[in-house]
C-alpha cells in the first residue's frame, strides 16, 4: 500500500514535471528576459516593504528601439564598434547642445526643434523588447489583422482632422495607457514610486497618470469594469514587486510609444516587475499577454537609473491644449483653401 | 562660422539617427509649411503650460502698427529642467524668432528659432536648429 502510494505520488510529480516543461516556454520568457538573481538587497521600510521608492526616468533609454532591427537577430547587445558610435553620437549631440548662437545661414523647419527634446544616455542593449529572442513584437492575430484592416477602411476619405475624435487620446491629454507611459519617448519620461503600508503609487509624468496598487490580495472586480489603465494588484516576490494588471478598456491604447500602434485588447493580462538590482539601478519588465491580439505573450525590458535629479513637475495638460484646437482649424483653413483652388480651377 | 558649419553637419547625422520622434502633436497640421515668418517683437507674457509653452510677443510693423503674436515653445518641464525659470524671460525682452505661421493665418506661429536680437539661442539645448537644412524631428 505504502508502495503504491509512493508510486502515485512520483507518477503524479512526473506528470507535473512534464507540464511545466511544457508550458514554462509558453507562459515563461525566454533565457534573455530571466532577471539575474540580484544579490543586491533593498532597504526595508518601516513596515518592512523592500524600498522601491524614488524618480526613475526612462530618458537614458531614448535612443533604445522598442523592437530590434531584424539585421542583429537575437544579439540582444550591440557590438563594441557599434557602441562607441553611439558614444561618439552622444558627444556630438552634447557639443550641439552647446552652441550658443544660431548660425546665419540657418534654416527653420516646421517640425519640433531640439530644445524641446531629451537625450538618452548611450546604451548596449539593442532594444526594448527582449522576448521573443528575436526582440520584435510578435504577429497580430488573424482577429487583430482584421480589426486593424476595418480600422483602416473606416479611415477611407476621412481626414485626420476632421473631429476631434480623429485625434490620438495622447494629443487629446486623455491618457497614454500603462506601457505608453512607462516606454520612453523625446520628453518627459518622469516616472517616480511612491509606498506607503499596503499600496504601491507609480507617478507618471506625462499626462499625468498615477497607477495606484494596492498589495493585500484583494481580487479584480468584475470584469464589467473596465478603465484605459486598468485595473492593478501587487505582491511582493522576495523583493520583486509583482503587479498583475486586467479590466483594461480594449482598442484604445497600444503598446508602442504614447500608446500608439495596434491596440490591445481588454482581455490583455499585463504582468510588470520591478526590482532593484543596486543602490542607483531598477530592472523593469512589463509582459503582455493578449491572445486576441498577439500571437504569444512579448515581454520589455528596461534598466532604469534612479535619478533624484529628474523632479516631476505638474502635467495640468487640458487647460493649455491649444494644439488640439489649432489642429482642427488647420484642418479647416486646409478645406477652404481646396474648395476655393476648386472654385478658381471651374471659373 | 566654422563652428556653425561643423555643428549642421554634425546635426544633419543626429537627426537622421533619431527619427522617427513623436511630439505631442503632429506640427505639419498646425502651421503652414509655405509661410516662414520671421518676427523680431516684444515679449509680453510667457505661459508656463502644458503640453507646450507659448509665449506672447507684440511685433511692431515697419508702419508703426503693433500686432499681438503667440508663439509655441517646448515643454515647460523640459525647459525648467534645463535651468530655464520664471525669471528668464522677462516681460519687455526683446526675441527674435524663426518659424511658420497658422494655417488658418492667424498670429501664430510654431519657435523653430527662438533667439535674442543678436541670435544668441534663448533655449539652450537647441541641438534641432541651425541646420541648413533642418527637417526637425518628429512630426
Amino acid at each position: 500500500m505504502r508502495q503504491r502510494v509512493l508510486t502515485s505520488l512520483m507518477v503524479l510529480a512526473a506528470v507535473l514535471a512534464s507540464v511545466l516543461l511544457v508550458t514554462l516556454p509558453v507562459i515563461g520568457q525566454a533565457p534573455a528576459t530571466k532577471a539575474k538573481k540580484s544579490a543586491y538587497k533593498p532597504p526595508k521600510l518601516p513596515w518592512g516593504d523592500p524600498d522601491l521608492q524614488g524618480l526613475w526616468p526612462g530618458t537614458d533609454l531614448i535612443e533604445v528601439p522598442l523592437q530590434r532591427d531584424a539585421k542583429a537577430g537575437e544579439r540582444v547587445e550591440v557590438t563594441e564598434e557599434e557602441f562607441a558610435q553611439r558614444q561618439a553620437k552622444a558627444e556630438r549631440t552634447a557639443e550641439n547642445d552647446r552652441v550658443a548662437y544660431v548660425a546665419k545661414d540657418s534654416k527653420v523647419g516646421i517640425n519640433p526643434p531640439g530644445y524641446w527634446l531629451e537625450h538618452g544616455r548611450p546604451q548596449k542593449i539593442t532594444s526594448l523588447v527582449v522576448d521573443p529572442p528575436n526582440g520584435r513584437i510578435p504577429e497580430l492575430t488573424d482577429l487583430a489583422k482584421q480589426k486593424a484592416a476595418q480600422a483602416k477602411q473606416a479611415k477611407q476619405g476621412h481626414g485626420p482632422n476632421e473631429t476631434w475624435e480623429d485625434q490620438s487620446l495622447y494629443d487629446r491629454c486623455i491618457t497614454r495607457g500603462v506601457m505608453g507611459s512607462i516606454l520612453p519617448v523625446i520628453y518627459n519620461n518622469g516616472t517616480q514610486i511612491v509606498q506607503g503600508p499596503g499600496y504601491v503609487a507609480i507617478r507618471y509624468e506625462m499626462i499625468h497618470e498615477t497607477k495606484i496598487i494596492p498589495l493585500d490580495g484583494r481580487p479584480h472586480p468584475s470584469s464589467n469594469v473596465k478603465s484605459y489603465m486598468g485595473d492593478a494588484r501587487g505582491h511582493w516576490e522576495g523583493n520583486t514587486l509583482v503587479i498583475e494588471t486586467t479590466n483594461f478598456l480594449g482598442d484604445k491604447n497600444g503598446i508602442g510609444l504614447n500608446g500608439g500602434g495596434t491596440p490591445h485588447s481588454a482581455d490583455m493580462v499585463l504582468t510588470e516587475k520591478w526590482t532593484r538590482t543596486s543602490p542607483d539601478m531598477m530592472e523593469y519588465t512589463a509582459t503582455i499577454n493578449d491572445p486576441k491580439t498577439w500571437v504569444r505573450p512579448w515581454t520589455v525590458r528596461m534598466p532604469l537609473r534612479l535619478n533624484p535629479e529628474f523632479p516631476l513637475y505638474e502635467y495640468a495638460c487640458h487647460e493649455g491644449n491649444y494644439a488640439m484646437f489649432n489642429m482642427l482649424k488647420g484642418a479647416r483653413a486646409d478645406e477652404k483653401a481646396a474648395e476655393e483652388a476648386a472654385k478658381a480651377g471651374k471659373k | 562660422m566654422r563652428n556653425t558649419l561643423s555643428f549642421s553637419v554634425a546635426l544633419v547625422g543626429f537627426l537622421l539617427a533619431v527619427s522617427p520622434v513623436r511630439a505631442h502633436h503632429a506640427f505639419a497640421a498646425e502651421y503652414d509649411g509655405k509661410k516662414q515668418v520671421h518676427l523680431e517683437g516684444v515679449v509680453t507674457q510667457m505661459e508656463w503650460i502644458n503640453p507646450h509653452t507659448w509665449i506672447h510677443i507684440d511685433v511692431t510693423e515697419p508702419d508703426g502698427k503693433v500686432t499681438s503674436w503667440m508663439v509655441e515653445g517646448g515643454s515647460p518641464n523640459i525647459l525648467l529642467r534645463r535651468g530655464f525659470n520664471k525669471g528668464s524671460l522677462e516681460k519687455g525682452q526683446k526675441i527674435a524668432v524663426d518659424g511658420f505661421q497658422a494655417k488658418d493665418g492667424s498670429n501664430r506661429a510654431n519657435g523653430s528659432n527662438i533667439t535674442y536680437p543678436d541670435g544668441k539661442k534663448l533655449f539652450l539645448g537647441s541641438s534641432g536648429t541651425g541646420a541648413p537644412a533642418d527637417p526637425g524631428p518628429g512630426k
